[in-house]
């Protein structure tokens, strides 16, 4: 039967949900075996994943379950099930895949860490989540796993909580992407009440958007306010700051939720609810100019960076602009394409840059140097992810950059050049970072003679470097096939020269310009840094963007905070404390009432009588009753 | 306004024309003056002995109401054994330092208040009442001798019952005051 | 006025008020159970004032009031030998001490 493991698509997110209640439950008995639990718990995801993808490799209509009713509000019912097509399937893939491969990973990353297993837990629980986001069939249900895996996203940055730094980047990244998740929630909200049915699952809002039943304000409205949610999440400007201070994390942390996945649910969401944007030229171009713009300003800023991990963060951000310019130009195939390909090759580097991290426990290049010769499958590893991310000719970065610079020219020459001159950027940091790591000589003192990463740990990076190799062949100029199985339409690919040659020349004159720079040292880094003066260290500082942000936001923010502090301690407080002291003070004056004294007695007795006989003589005067 | 004083005036006048009001007046204002005056003084043995001319007077106005027996009852009970009782009481219970009482002024101004309301009360149901005077009393010849006719004929038990009342006061009073043995 | 009634009437109301005024205020105990005796003084008068010219006049008012007499004697007496008592116990005659009532 065509859907036979369709109808078996739940087992993929729940078997990382069972392997994160088992560690809740017994993770501090089996704490030595929860890497075993955890890989076990995402092959079997993967194993999954693998068959509904082939299944659907064949299958035309998507396949879905929806028959469980979450919430009954009024006549409406709000639906929870998930739905199998062709995109999720890849997502399933991808995101199961990484996953695996980066259980694997940290079972050598963090050995000896006395959360080990909470860790795995922890990692459980984001699978679970993303896959549950992946496989969604309406927009609700979609944000709750949104939330899920932002949480899941708070708990892993933070996990080493004892730094403070790690404390504050994981509030941070959970508010900026609140700031974002609070624009998708609107546009849920408008969704549901405009939505005939009040029905939010994705194949209704396309009927309903085909059909023309939404007016075109509110569809410009909701796609932008979708973007607005993916924005937060994919690290785009204005909202990419909590990217980079995510590197607090673990580094397998970073290569699965801020490289390959994570980052990548704004993207898919996008692409999801792409029928929304394809009615709205307005918020097409809104998503083209902030995803252009985002690629070459984060690549800026990654020039000058010296923290491994900042430098991979901000190449992220920027890639993912690239993928968000895809989708702003109408290239759908060519987003999901550089997101499958960047998930292999940005997994890849991070891992590679973990390993060199855990070899010698320095992060800041200034203090790296001359590991080529000690370090050989991660520095091998490394380079040929540099090499993809840099977009070189034939690895898998070149196809997918290729595809998305071709729908750009096709769609405005200026976005096209923009994209040219953040590959050319990308470039020159991924071989300024790959010569100062493993070039030369040590520039500051190793602890240990540093040794190549145990098996658990380069299997891995093996595995990831030969899909960044491969991975790009599945959607090439000459071979269509990955376009058509997406969009069930033959995607027309022509092969663009210009661009091709184009895109290749910018990466070479990148690398070479890092060779020259940092490789063989023919020209001095530092003495163009100083000559450049101001511009540099405005791109060291992230163009001060957090300090704006500080001055603008969080302090007047804070300001108000306590202002209302203030207010309810004294006024709020001040009420509560004046009751209560109405009270005392009513007690005290009955204590002195209750004396003990007959005179006193005898007043009040005096007193009552006197009242009493008033007000029945009074009656008189008022004619009461 | 000059014809409501013209009506006091001759209101006055006539009340005072006869010789009982006059009589009643005089007392009332001794009686009053006297209560007055034994709330006011600072030593104690002035306070009773205002308190005695005040029972006097009072005997003197039950004189005036043709009770002639309760009036010397009254002048003789009140004026002359309550009275000594009372300075008998001072006496044993004096201190050699009396000091000064603890001033009270809001109490003793919600009781001035309490009690003019009270007063108010009072002279607001007196004043609205209309009251209606049967035949003037024949109070006889002797008033002695009626009210003995009357107590026991009419009144014995209640008579007999204020008998052993007083004997069960008296008996309590020795008991209580008897000077426990060391 | 051929109605003079009222007017004993009122005397009998400003001598209670006066009785109570001084029972409540007075700080000897002494003066206390003095200023009792006024109050019921004044009801005495009262009821000698209605045998003579109430509704209908009769002897019984001034009985009555002999008796109130008989009886406010013993009380008085023993008050009086009550108060003895107390000063013997606490050495002091002042009815503000004597709060035993608030517990």
């Amino acid at each position: 039967m065509e859907s036979t493991y369709a109808q078996l698509a739940w087992i993929v997110p729940l078997a990382p949900l069972l392997a994160f209640l088992v560690l809740l439950a017994i993770g501090r008995q089996v704490n030595r075996h929860s890497a075993r639990i955890g890989v076990a718990a995402t092959l079997v995801s993967f194993i999954f994943a693998v068959l509904v993808f082939v299944e659907r490799l064949g299958a035309g209509t998507a396949y879905a379950w929806q028959d469980w009713d979450w919430l009954t509000i009024g006549g409406t019912a709000v639906g929870f099930g998930y739905e199998v097509n062709n995109l999720n399937a890849l997502m399933l893939v991808v995101v199961s895949g990484v996953s695996l491969l980066v259980n694997l990973y940290s079972a050598g990353y963090m050995k000896g860490d006395p959360r080990y297993h909470v860790f795995f837990g922890y990692v459980a629980l984001f699978t679970f989540s993303m896959l549950g986001l992946v496989l969604s069939s309406n927009l609700l249900e979609l944000y709750v796993f949104w939330e899920l895996v932002g949480v899941c996203s708070f708990l892993l940055i933070g996990f080493w909580y004892h730094k403070p730094e790690a404390k504050a980047a994981a509030k941070k990244a959970f508010i900026v992407t609140r700031i974002g998740d609070a624009g998708l929630l609107v546009a849920i909200l408008i969704l549901f009440w405009q939505a005939p049915h009040h029905d939010l699952s994705f194949t209704n809002l396309a009927n309903a958007v085909a059909e023309g039943m939404i007016a075109p304000g509110i569809l410009t409205l909701t796609a932008i306010l979708i973007f607005v949610g993916a924005v937060g999440k994919s690290g785009q400007f204005p909202l990419h700051v909590w990217l980079p201070d995510a590197m607090e994390g673990p580094t397998p942390i970073s290569a699965l939720i801020h490289a390959a996945t994570m980052v990548a649910a704004g993207v898919y969401l996008v692409a999801r609810t792409f029928f929304l944007f394809e009615e709205s030229a307005a918020a097409l171009t809104v998503v083209a100019v902030v995803g252009a713009f985002t690629a070459l300003f984060a690549a800026t800023i990654g020039v000058a960076q010296t923290d491994i991990k900042r430098v991979l963060a901000y190449s992220t951000v920027s890639q993912l602009g690239y993928m968000m310019m895809a989708l702003g130009v109408g290239a759908q195939v060519a987003a999901m394409f550089h997101l499958t390909t960047h998930a292999f090759f940005k997994a890849l580097l991070f891992l590679a840059a973990g390993s060199v991290i855990h070899a010698v426990g320095k992060q800041d290049v200034g203090e790296l140097g001359g590991l080529g010769r000690k370090m050989k499958v991660t520095a091998w590893t490394f380079g040929i992810g540099a090499l993809a991310l840099s977009g070189l000719f034939p690895l898998s970065g070149f196809w997918s950059k290729d595809a998305i610079l071709t729908a750009a020219l096709h769609e405005n020459a200026a976005y096209f050049v923009v994209g040219l001159i953040a590959a050319f950027f990308t470039a020159f940091y991924m071989a300024r970072l790959f010569f100062l790591i493993f070039a030369g000589k040590p520039r500051s003192e190793y602890e240990h003679e540093p040794h190549e990463s145990p098996a658990v740990m380069t299997v891995p990076l093996v595995i990831l470097a030969v899909l960044a190799v491969v991975s790009g062949f599945i959607y090439t100029p000459f071979n269509s096939w990955f376009g058509d199985w997406l969009t069930g339409a033959p995607a027309a690919e022509h092969a663009n020269w210009t661009v091709i040659l184009l895109s290749n020349l910018a990466a070479i004159l990148g690398i070479g310009l890092g060779w020259l720079m940092y490789g063989k040292r023919s020209i001095d880094a530092d003495a163009f840094a100083a000559k450049m003066g101001w511009l540099h260290s405005l791109v060291k500082n992230k163009y001060y963007i957090d300090e704006l942000y500080r001055a603008v936001i969080v302090k007047p923010v804070k300001a108000i905070g306590d202002l209302l502090h203030l207010a309810d301690r004294f006024v709020v407080d001040g009420v509560v404390k004046l009751v209560a002291g109405g009270a005392l003070l009513l007690g005290r004056a009955g204590t002195r009432m209750q004396n003990g004294q007959l005179q006193g007695y005898g007043l009040v007795s005096l007193l009552g009588f006197v009242l009493l006989m008033a007000l029945l003589a009074g009656r008189r005067f008022f004619h009461v009753g | 306004m000059g014809a409501n004083l013209a009506i006091l005036w001759d209101n006055l006048a006539a009340f005072f024309s006869r010789g009982t009001n006059i009589v009643f007046t005089v007392l009332a204002v001794l009686v009053i003056s006297a209560a007055v005056l034994m709330i006011n003084y600072e030593k104690i043995v002035h306070m009773v002995l205002a308190m005695a001319v005040a029972f006097i007077g009072l005997g003197g106005l039950y004189i005036l109401l043709a009770a002639e027996f309760v009036a010397i009852v009254q002048i003789l009970i009140y004026g002359g054994a309550m009275t000594i009782l009372m300075i008998f009481g001072i006496m044993m219970t004096r201190h050699t330092n009396q000091d000064d009482p603890p001033r009270r002024p809001v109490f003793n101004a919600l009781l001035l208040v309490g009690v003019i309301v009270l007063f108010g009360l009072l002279f607001y149901a007196i004043q609205g009442t209309a009251f209606v005077t049967g035949p003037a009393l024949d109070p006889g010849a002797d008033n002695t001798r009626a009210i003995g006719e009357l107590v026991f004929n009419n009144h014995v038990i209640p008579f007999e019952l204020v008998s052993v009342l007083l004997t069960v006061a008296f008996i309590g009073a020795i008991v209580m005051a008897k000077r426990e043995e060391e | 006025m051929d109605n003079i009634l009222p007017s004993y009437l009122i005397l009998g109301a400003i001598l209670f008020c006066i009785g109570l005024y001084g029972a409540l205020s007075k700080k000897n105990a002494v003066i206390v159970l003095l200023s009792i005796e006024l109050m019921l003084n004044a009801s005495n008068l009262n009821f000698v004032a209605f045998a003579k010219y109430g509704p209908v006049p009769a002897l019984s008012g001034q009985i009555f009031s002999l008796f109130t007499i008989t009886v406010a004697a013993a009380e008085a007496a023993v008050g009086v030998a009550i108060l003895l008592a107390l000063f013997r116990n606490r050495g002091t005659s002042d009815v503000v001490e004597m709060d035993h009532l608030k517990h």
